[in-house]
This record gives structure tokens, C-alpha cells and sequence, in this order.
């Protein structure tokens, strides 16, 4: 007899099935022991993979094609002193960070997240490494005067932003209708809806703008204000995120992270893309995340 | 892996939503592409070089370039040039563009199919070229073409996801866009999946029965 009988053929495929499972289960289960065991994976590998979303000046790559921006060039230097010496980049759009951290595509987001309720329910955060305020890009000469969310919803203003950005919550709470948020895949496709004329207005975060208009003969960039988060002013604070079950990792990464603060360096490694004593923050993930 | 019928009921306003812009995307583009196939494959048969030659240098290029490229071309390039059109007119137009290039060749492959000695009675009438084209040959071309024509329709439904590229809210983007601010991805992704399947299965019904009719 040759050629397979129709018993081996199923043995054979069902093998191949429980392999298929076995592989699932693998990446499913993040960590068996309590508090996650990743920093102790990370240093017997050497590098960890960072999530960022491509995002001047927080976590992009350069024109030499390197990784940098705030968040890369400090993962750098904590992960350094946790004992893992390389960092590599997975660049992805922001709207995907979260979910691609989840699915065990990269270890950690530095992409200088801001912390949010929403966002604590689905990650951890470490401290934030910088405060934030927002800003809009606006057409030269801010021919609608827009100047905040208010402005916006009042002047009824043509309105975007990015792909899970925290700006379409603030939008939303100034009176600006969801549905008529156009949501661009980042900062720059941003621009250029201001430039062409599709938008009045794209927000994101004060830096954002600030770099991304450097190069625009037709659009700037406003004034950086508070947005209304339950009706009170807000400081943002952007910071690293971590898969929920990996506490030991962030706490060991907290630990450094407020020496760096502590001894000034935080604001020497950030100066070089933009950030200023004005940025540097005490708040905390818990204070940002609602308790 | 866990299902949650509640993400399912909040995913439905914007489920609907998309689902309106996708079938606006479906039924404009093809419109789009009928017509425009039609002029290309009668453009190709004007008997000079200085019609032809340009005529099928342009679709060449636009069949042998992604869709994807054309849709950010048009998006993000053109308003570099002045024009500047809403998202989704940018898409529909694309995809209408895109595949009129294929429908060109389905309606050249029946064009050409039409029996020579229809062209030479409606010669021996002494019929105008204007009617010859209107009453003898078209009518039995586009008779042929139909089930293949049909078939680009169901191709276009599973392009539409791509203009998301360029932010129109449709099946998919609605989707993502539910899928980012929630986290949550098995729910509006699986009514969509089955949403695409019921979509181009009905389509294909619809196509049969009037090839049925019209194929006697």
C-alpha cells in the first residue's frame, strides 16, 4: 500500500491542529508567575522591542533611519541601567499601539502615551516622564480664531485628529459632535487636511504641532492651552505603558525613572527634542488614571 | 477569546453608518467604471494613433498601478495642485477609475464577439455608424459582458476597505475606528466579515437572475 490511508492523514492533521493551539496558548498566556516574569526575558535577550507610532518629537525614526524622540532615547537609558542593552523599534500608528502591546507585538509603548482612564483599563503606566498641553494647527494667520475646544465647537469649525488620539474625548466634551471628528492616521496627514482645506483645525499635543508645522508655508500652529476634562482645566503627562500583568517590569522601571528626575537627567535626555522645565512633571500614573 | 454581545449592540449605529458608505462607494464606483469602461473600449476602436495611443498609454498605467497608490495620489497630492475633493468623492472616483480599466476589456472582449455579419448587414442596410453602434452591436455586447462585469462588482465591494487609507468612515474604517477607542477587535470586526459576506452573496444572486433574463 502507499501513499497515506485516510487514518494517518487525520492523525497528521490532527496534530497539526494541537501544534496550532499550543502556539496560541503560548502568546496567550503572558506570564504565569505573579507580577510577570518579562524584565527577567528581556535581560537573558538582551534587546526589548518598543511600540512606537512614528510620532516627531516622542518616538520616531530619523532620516538616517534611526530610532529616537523622547520616549526611545529614554527607554535607552533606564533599560540600560535594568540591564537589557538594545532597544528596537516596531513602528505602527498610534490608534494600534495599545492593542499591538496587548497582542505581544512589542513589549513596551514609548511612544510618550498620555495617561488616561481609558487607557489604565487596558494597561499599566509608569510615571509620567513629561506634562503636556494641547495645541491646534490652524491655517496661517488663524483666519477663524480658534484657540481652543470652545472655539472650535462655537465657530463650527471643521475638526481632526489622529487614530486614538485623547484629543477626540476633549473635543467631544467641549460639544463637538463624534461623528463629524475626520480622523486622520497622524500628524502629518493632520496638516496637510489643514493645508488643503478639508479641516480648520487639527489638535494633538503642543510638540506635535509645534515640530509638525516647521516645515508648512500655510498652516502654524496655536498658542498651547488647557483642554476641559470634567469640566476643570487638565494637565496631560505622557508616559511608558506595559502589558497589565507585567507590575514588576513598570515598578522597577518607576524606580529608575524617578532617579533620572531626581538628578536632573531626565530633562538633559529630553531638552534635545523640544521639552523644557515647563514639561517636567511630579504628577503620577495614579493621579492621571482617576485612582 | 471571549464574545460580548454588548460590544456587538454599541458597534451596530456605527455598523450601519459604514455599511451606508460602503454600499454609496459600491454603487458609484460601479456606475463609475461601467460608463467610463464603455468610453475607453469605444475610444480604442476610433481607427488613429492619436486617439488610441493615449488612450491605452492611460489605462495601461492606471490598470498596472496599485489602487492604493492611485487612492493616495488623488487624496494627498492633487490638493498640492489646487484640487481638492472630500474623501469620499476622492475614493469613489478612484475605484470607478481603477476598475474602468478592467471594464474596458470586458466590453472590448464583447464588442468583438458580436458576429462580423451583424457589421456587414448593418452595412448592407445602409445604417448610420450611430446606430449600427446603438441598436446592432452594443445591445448584443453588453448581453455577453454582463456576468463579467458582475464579477468586477463583488471585486470593488472587497476594495472599499481600502478607503480607509484616506479616512472615509466605511465598513472597515468604522470598525477600527470602534476598534481603537474600545479595544475591543472580535466583535466589529466579525459583523463586518459577515456583513461583506451577505453583501457580495446577494450581489452575486441579483447578478445571476439578470443573466438569466437577459442570456435566453
Amino acid at each position: 500500500m502507499s501513499g497515506p490511508t485516510r487514518r494517518s492523514l487525520l492523525a497528521g492533521v490532527a496534530a497539526v491542529g494541537a501544534l496550532g493551539t499550543a502556539g496560541c496558548s503560548r502568546v496567550a498566556t503572558a506570564s504565569s508567575t505573579e507580577g510577570g516574569d518579562l524584565l527577567g526575558r528581556l535581560k537573558a535577550q538582551g534587546v526589548v522591542r518598543l511600540g512606537i507610532a512614528g510620532e516627531i518629537p516622542f518616538g520616531y525614526i530619523d532620516t538616517d533611519g534611526e530610532l529616537t524622540g523622547e520616549a526611545p532615547e529614554l527607554a535607552r537609558v533606564i533599560f540600560k541601567r535594568l540591564g537589557v542593552d538594545r532597544v528596537q523599534p516596531v513602528p505602527t500608528e498610534f490608534g494600534s499601539l495599545i492593542p499591538g502591546l496587548n497582542s505581544q507585538q512589542f513589549d513596551v509603548v514609548a511612544a510618550g502615551m498620555y495617561v488616561n482612564p481609558e487607557r489604565c483599563a487596558e494597561v499599566i503606566f509608569a510615571d509620567p516622564d513629561y506634562q503636556m498641553l494641547d495645541a491646534f494647527i490652524v491655517r496661517k494667520g488663524n483666519p477663524k480664531g480658534l484657540h481652543d475646544y470652545k472655539d472650535v465647537v462655537e465657530k463650527n469649525a471643521k475638526f481632526a485628529t489622529g487614530t486614538g488620539y485623547a484629543e477626540i474625548g476633549y473635543a467631544v466634551e467641549a460639544g463637538y459632535k463624534e461623528s463629524d471628528i475626520l480622523i486622520v492616521p497622524d500628524q502629518v496627514a493632520g496638516l496637510n487636511a489643514v493645508e488643503a482645506g478639508r479641516v480648520d483645525v487639527f489638535a494633538g499635543t503642543a510638540l506635535t504641532t509645534r515640530e509638525v508645522v516647521k516645515n508648512s508655508g500655510k498652516a502654524e500652529s496655536t498658542e498651547p492651552f488647557r483642554p476641559i476634562v470634567d469640566g476643570k482645566p487638565h494637565v496631560d503627562g505622557g508616559a511608558f505603558a506595559f502589558r497589565p500583568t507585567e507590575t514588576k517590569l513598570r515598578d522597577a522601571f518607576n524606580v529608575e525613572l524617578h532617579k533620572l528626575k531626581e538628578s536632573g537627567e531626565l530633562l538633559r535626555i529630553l531638552r534635545p527634542f523640544g521639552f523644557t522645565r515647563a514639561e517636567m512633571t511630579d504628577l503620577t500614573a495614579k493621579e492621571l488614571c482617576g485612582g | 477569546m471571549n464574545w460580548d454581545w454588548g460590544a456587538v449592540a454599541d458597534f451596530m449605529p456605527h455598523f450601519w453608518d459604514g455599511l451606508l458608505v460602503t454600499l454609496q462607494a459600491l454603487v458609484l464606483g460601479s456606475l463609475i467604471s461601467f460608463a467610463l469602461g464603455l468610453v475607453w473600449a469605444l475610444l480604442m476602436r476610433v481607427p488613429t494613433r492619436w486617439v488610441t495611443w493615449p488612450v491605452g498609454i492611460v489605462t495601461e498605467f492606471v490598470r498596472n498601478t496599485p489602487l492604493l497608490v492611485q487612492l493616495f495620489f488623488l487624496y494627498y497630492v492633487l490638493p498640492e495642485w489646487g484640487l481638492t475633493f472630500s474623501a469620499l468623492t476622492t475614493g469613489v472616483f478612484a475605484i470607478g477609475l481603477h476598475y474602468s480599466t478592467y471594464t474596458m476589456q470586458v466590453y472590448r472582449a464583447g464588442i468583438e464577439a458580436v458576429p462580423v455579419g451583424q457589421w456587414e448587414a448593418a452595412t448592407a442596410l445602409n445604417l448610420p455608424l450611430r446606430r449600427t453602434w446603438t441598436v446592432v452591436i452594443l445591445p448584443q455586447a453588453i448581453r455577453r459582458v454582463v456576468p463579467a462585469l458582475g464579477n468586477y462588482v463583488i471585486a470593488m465591494l472587497k476594495d472599499t476597505p481600502m478607503l480607509m487609507a484616506i479616512t472615509v468612515l466605511d465598513m472597515m474604517g468604522e470598525a477600527r475606528l470602534f476598534s481603537q477607542q474600545t479595544f475591543r477587535f472580535t466583535e466589529p470586526l466579525t459583523v463586518i466579515g459577515v456583513a461583506f459576506i451577505l453583501i457580495s452573496y446577494l450581489a452575486s444572486v441579483l447578478l445571476r437572475t439578470l443573466e438569466r433574463r437577459l442570456v435566453r
